[in-house]
């Protein structure tokens, strides 16, 4: 892994790999590389079911990787997206559930929770200047206190698909004769399409990319840089809260206590696809291939005969080698 | 810092309004005899008293068993062991401006990797101890390499070997708990370290062990070289570097301690509860992390307090008794921690921007 | 000559316990370039930032195209028209070229950004500047000059009156400064005021049409240009009278043994190919302006930072520095000039600090042996006349000079017999000033060897034996104290090689 990084590293000249980027190459032949390998390994990995699932597990990591992503892009982090991920999950399944409310005010207010989420880590990074990491450890140990609190320590069950309420499921997987179809990355292909957008091509965006860069000089040229400072948390809040539904959709239960570690996943999944942990690069498109290395490797693990256990230790790995990468490639660029 | 302490048991004392006027805390402060004990920590035992009988409130208030029931402060020190050997560790490494979330699940994967090898391998007792102090010690080399020689980030690489140290405690074990011997059982005499006897007749073995630790770590921190390089690192390693001295071993050496003293950690968790399930553990990061912001130790780094510490892990204990005890869920502690660490964090903020 | 178009007058400004500006003047014409010259500290700067908005000056009037101003900061100077060209960067190296030029006032299209139109919008002010330079790089990816080309058309896109160039050549090529003046003289033509701040004489001469000389934070004078000589602008810069007696002569022995001999020692841009050798009892002092490549030279020489080449030898011996550790085991001891970041751990007590090099010495078995520590302190506290309470007392809680003896007395107690002083009387006031320089003396005088950097010419012909000079990274000569004035000294700090 980190001899191909290097690679990347070096200046390419061909105008085609400039333009996709010389990492994101290098992702996406990792990721062929994986699937090869798994395919190859494994005859039951070779299916359309199986396809099928490690989609299902990239989608809740994806929304919150685009999140973390504007937080990682500014030079903070977000720590509170895996439990808060969870936390919005049974808050909104526990208003249907519990209180009868309708399915469509639980996505709702899942996805308010994690905007009101954002608004706090935003307040606590961008105004009162506590260091990012630990604002959002603490948000973190907040949300998984909610989430067992509001619903009682009990798991909750979102409503089936067979339920009349069960609809949100298709927005994931929708059946259609006797075949299922991925929905979900029809919607993560336009979040991710949106979001490139909005980071690339919009003042928010160019905004949180200078305040990454260099916060200081932003201010100077006029930019209210606490108030898109703040944002970047909101978006990656909002994101947190499409996870949480996400989440919600493909698995039976979300249980309190749980989603911790999760959120590595995506910061690991981010880092990988290119967002330096120093703030100011970053790629959306990046962190789609990156958590899809992921996923990929949790998916294709046991396959391979390794149980799920070692998907911990995997993600452990991973994320202290794309971690010394980064540390590496920014070494050489401050040079 | 006192700030925060006053506000929080403010807070925790139902509203009561202990806020002294400005002059008044100054005035106390200059005191002799305070200024000898450190304000702080009298703050902060005020805070443990006040929250002891406000618990006891909650339970009359709300009909349950009476908390001032002997029982209660065993529970709470059983706690306050495993909790403390953490929160001890961790201590060094915020003293250096970094910082270790992976304490927890390496004391969780210290305990389940000596406990397979003792209840399955039939290894002997006491080379699974040394085993658990090993494994927390291999993780604190680990974590100090990274941090202190290839200058990575310590938060992000904490929580990677936090990942690794699950993983490793579930594998090793096939993905099952492990349950350590009885004290009646063969092998069962290592629960006499944290208590002898049974019942509320018992010798609190483990409180004098934790005291020695607490003391061993406050001449470590204060009155050796190891302990000295550590805070003036923490302060501005730069400085130090530019003194001669070799940071990056003083560095990695926080780190290592800090792993050590989680794998100790493991062995007071199972002496106290002897079950461990593979996968958990983070939330003691947490709570270690909480004991020490709110005992005066910057996470800036450069300014640690072992005295602080240890009266920190009291409140930790004692908040989670309480909880349990007054009939409220136990999660309420993870959102008090939470709030807990960021009122010290913002307070230990602000104080540093008034002195500059 | 042209209209005048922007006015200083009267203005004062301080900071607590410096006075930083006093009443200066200064006039900007249209179509015409101004220099603006003074050594190190007398107030350009300041000077400046007061203009642009950074500071807010405590009295005096700015009067510009014939009224009185006052920016709130640097966004509303811009919007006025009067822009500044930082020496260091204000730059985001993740952004391209084109969007460094428009941060904060991005051309729209409905909700997007027209990267299109400010790409191309930037290749306008690019022709206008008879520049090449593709909008859609990074930031990063330019190289210095490039970068300070950008930084120009960013200035002129807000359609600027009067640009102020605050050193700009300083971090470029021959090659880059000679594009650099033609946009110069280009601006020039089309009537813009232009302050030009430099300490190179040779393109004083050549790009300016008058210069402005500061001291002290006083108004000297202003000359044209082309009237006036070198030597003339030189004695403006120089002219205060010096109270204190240089040294008249050298007092270390001919046949001193040489202690420290460094040869061709290369570390990035500043320190090219400096060798300079050192003399037991010596005070061997290292003059230049800012930016001449002294601390950089020190540092290297100590191991703080990478070098690339280079021989180091110690008592004739040759040792292999590669890092702080290093070079405190060959006894060599670094002073900072910025104590607070790199010399001191203001957190800690004045025995930590004093204690801090050599605790090895301090231990009895495990422990720190405190009454030692203290005792030794104390002692040092004594002997060095640091006003402190006590040995605990935080260092942070002393003034500048006493944290400078403590800073000393770290070295003292490591026993090092190389000191090397960067500005070591920076921010410290009169009377702690010459107790440093007593200090200094008395140390040669007991056979230890001090490299002293100093700014400030008058504690260089003071102390000095022997003076090296250096511009921009390369040594530009080497005088005895004995054949040194204020006037060769400065030629030589002006110089390029």
């Amino acid at each position: 892994m980190a001899g191909k990084v290097k690679n990347a590293g070096s200046r390419t000249t061909n105008p085609l790999v400039e333009k996709i980027g010389g990492q994101r190459l290098v992702v996406l032949l990792v990721i062929i590389t994986l699937f090869s390998f798994f395919s190859i390994k494994s005859e039951a990995f070779r299916q359309y079911s199986t396809i099928l699932s490690i989609l299902d597990y990239s989608y809740y990591i994806t929304f919150m990787a685009i999140g973390v992503t504007f937080a990682l892009i500014t030079g903070g982090n977000d720590l509170s997206i895996g439990t808060g991920m969870v936390c919005y999950g049974l808050i909104g399944g526990f208003l249907i559930t519990k209180m009868g409310m309708p399915v469509g005010v639980g996505l709702v207010v899942t996805l308010l929770c994690g905007i009101l989420m954002g608004v706090l880590n935003g307040t606590l990074v961008a105004i009162m200047e506590i260091p990012p990491f630990i604002a959002t450890l603490c948000t973190m140990m907040i949300a998984r206190g909610l989430g067992s609190i509001v619903t009682g320590s009990m798991s909750i069950t979102w409503p089936p698909l067979a339920t009349e309420q069960g609809w949100f499921r298709s927005i994931f997987k929708i059946t259609i004769g006797d075949t299922k179809y991925p929905l979900g990355f029809l919607w993560v292909i336009i979040l991710i399409i949106i979001m490139t957008i909005v980071l690339n091509k919009t003042r928010p965006g160019r905004y949180i990319i200078a305040i990454g860069s260099n916060k200081e000089a932003t201010r100077l040229s006029g930019v209210n840089v606490v108030k898109w400072h703040m944002l970047a948390y909101i978006i990656c809040g909002l994101f947190t809260g499409f996870a949480g539904i996400a989440y919600a959709a493909t698995f039976q239960a979300v249980a309190p206590g749980t989603g911790a570690g999760l959120e590595l996943d995506a910061i690991c999944g981010a880092i990988i696809g290119g967002t330096s942990m120093k703030g100011g690069a970053g790629s959306i498109v990046g962190t789609l291939l990156g958590v899809f290395v992921m996923s990929m490797l949790k998916t294709g693990l046991p396959y391979i005969g390794l149980q799920a256990n070692w998907q911990q230790i995997i993600t452990g790995i991973v994320l202290i080698v794309a971690v010394l990468i980064d540390v590496i490639r920014t070494k050489k660029s401050g040079k | 810092m006192q700030g925060a302490a006053i506000r929080l048991d403010g807070a925790k004392a139902g509203g009561k309004d202990i806020k002294l006027g400005g002059r008044k805390v100054e005035k106390i402060k200059q005191n002799p005899i305070v200024k000898k004990i450190g304000f702080n920590r009298i703050v902060l035992v005020g805070v443990l008293i006040l929250m002891y009988l406000l618990f006891g409130a909650l339970c009359a208030i709300k009909g349950r068993a009476s908390f001032f029931n002997i029982s209660h402060i065993y529970s709470a020190l059983n706690y306050a062991y495993f909790l403390g050997f953490l929160a001890l560790g961790v201590t060094f490494v915020i003293a250096t401006g970094g910082i270790d979330f992976s304490i927890g699940p390496v004391m969780f994967c210290s305990a389940l990797v000596s406990g397979y090898m003792l209840m399955q391998m039939d290894v002997p007792l006491i080379v699974c101890l040394l085993v658990s102090i090993l494994v927390g010690t291999l993780f604190g080399v680990l974590n100090g390499y990274l941090v202190a020689y290839l200058d990575m980030p310590s938060f992000i690489t904490s929580m990677a070997s936090m990942m690794l140290a699950k993983g490793i405690g579930s594998v090793f074990t096939k993905t099952q708990s492990v349950i350590w011997p009885q004290a009646s059982q063969e092998n069962g005499w290592y629960r006499s370290l944290v208590k002898i006897g049974s019942g509320t007749s018992i010798i609190p073995t483990g409180l004098v062990i934790f005291i020695i630790a607490s003391i061993i770590c406050a001449i470590v921190l204060n009155k050796t070289k190891a302990g000295r390089y550590i805070l003036c690192l923490g302060s501005n390693k730069e400085a130090v570097r530019l003194s001669g001295v070799d940071v990056k071993k003083w560095e990695a050496l926080a780190y290592i301690l800090c792993g050590m003293l989680a794998g100790i950690a493991a062995i007071f968790y199972v002496g106290a509860y002897t079950t461990v399930q593979p996968g958990l553990g983070d939330t003691f990061n947490n709570e270690a992390i909480a004991s020490c912001v709110m005992g005066g130790t910057s996470m800036a780094g450069g300014i640690a307090s072992i005295g602080g510490t240890f009266i920190g892990v009291l409140i930790i204990s004692i908040l989670q008794v309480g909880i349990l005890a007054a009939g409220f869920q136990i999660d309420l502690q993870y959102v008090i921690t939470g709030i807990i660490v960021l009122v010290a964090v913002y307070a230990d903020i602000r104080s540093r921007k008034r002195r500059n | 000559m042209g209209e005048i178009i922007l006015t200083m007058k009267g203005i004062d400004k301080s900071f607590p316990g410096v006075h930083a500006l006093d009443h200066v003047n200064l006039e900007i014409r249209k179509g015409e370039v101004l220099a603006l010259m003074g050594e190190n500290g007398a107030g350009k700067s300041t000077l400046m930032k007061v203009l642009t908005g950074i500071y807010k000056k405590d009295s005096g009037t700015i009067t510009y195209e014939g009224k009185e101003v006052e920016f709130e900061n640097p966004r509303a100077a811009q919007d006025a028209g009067v822009v500044i060209v930082h020496q260091e960067l204000n730059m985001l190296s993740h952004l391209t070229v084109a969007q460094n030029i428009f941060i904060g006032r991005e051309i729209m299209n409905g909700k997007m950004i027209d990267d299109a139109k400010m790409n191309e919008e930037s290749i306008k002010l690019f022709q206008k500047l008879n520049i090449e330079i593709d909008p859609t790089e990074m930031m990063g990816n330019l190289t210095v000059g490039k970068q300070q080309m950008c930084e120009i058309a960013k200035a002129i896109s807000h359609d600027a009156k009067v640009i102020v160039f605050d050193e700009p050549s300083a971090a470029l090529t021959e090659a880059e400064i000679e594009e650099l003046f033609k946009i110069i003289r280009d601006l020039k033509k089309k009537g813009l005021g232009i302050v030009y701040i430099s300490h190179r004489m040779d393109e004083i001469k050549v790009i300016t049409d008058r210069v402005t000389v500061m001291r002290d934070g006083t108004y000297v004078g202003t000359l044209i240009t082309k009237d006036c000589t070198k030597d003339d602008i030189i004695n403006m810069m120089v002219g205060r009278v010096i109270y204190e007696d240089p040294k008249a002569a050298s007092t270390v022995p001919k046949d001193a043994p040489i202690v420290l001999k460094v040869e061709h020692l290369n570390a990035g841009k500043m320190v090219r190919d400096v060798s300079f050798e050192l003399r037991k009892g010596e005070i061997l002092g290292f003059s230049g302006l800012m930016g001449a490549g002294r601390t950089e030279t020190a540092r290297a020489l100590f191991g703080a930072d990478p070098k690339e080449s280079g021989d180091i030898y110690i008592n004739g011996k040759k040792v292999e520095i590669k890092d702080p550790m290093d070079a405190v085991k060959n006894g060599i001891g670094y002073l900072s000039e910025d104590r607070k970041r790199f010399g001191i751990v203001v957190g800690k007590s004045v025995a930590e600090n004093t204690t801090m090099a050599a605790l090895q010495n301090f231990m009895k078995g495990l422990f720190i042996n405190k009454k030692k520590e203290d005792q030794v302190s104390w002692d040092y506290v004594k002997s060095l006349k640091t006003k402190t309470p006590t040995v605990e007392t935080e260092v942070v809680n002393l003034s500048g000079g006493n944290q400078q003896k403590v800073v000393i007395a770290k070295w003292l107690t490591r026993d090092c017999d190389i000191l090397i002083f960067d500005e070591p009387t920076r921010g410290i006031d009169v009377g702690a000033k010459s107790e440093i320089y007593t200090l200094m003396n008395e140390l040669v005088a007991q056979g230890k060897s001090i490299i002293m950097i100093s700014s400030e010419m008058t504690e260089i012909l003071r102390m000095s034996d022997r003076i090296v000079v250096m511009c921009e990274g390369r040594k530009t000569g080497e005088l005895d104290i004995s054949e040194a004035t204020q006037e060769n000294i400065m030629h030589m700090a002006t110089q390029r090689k």
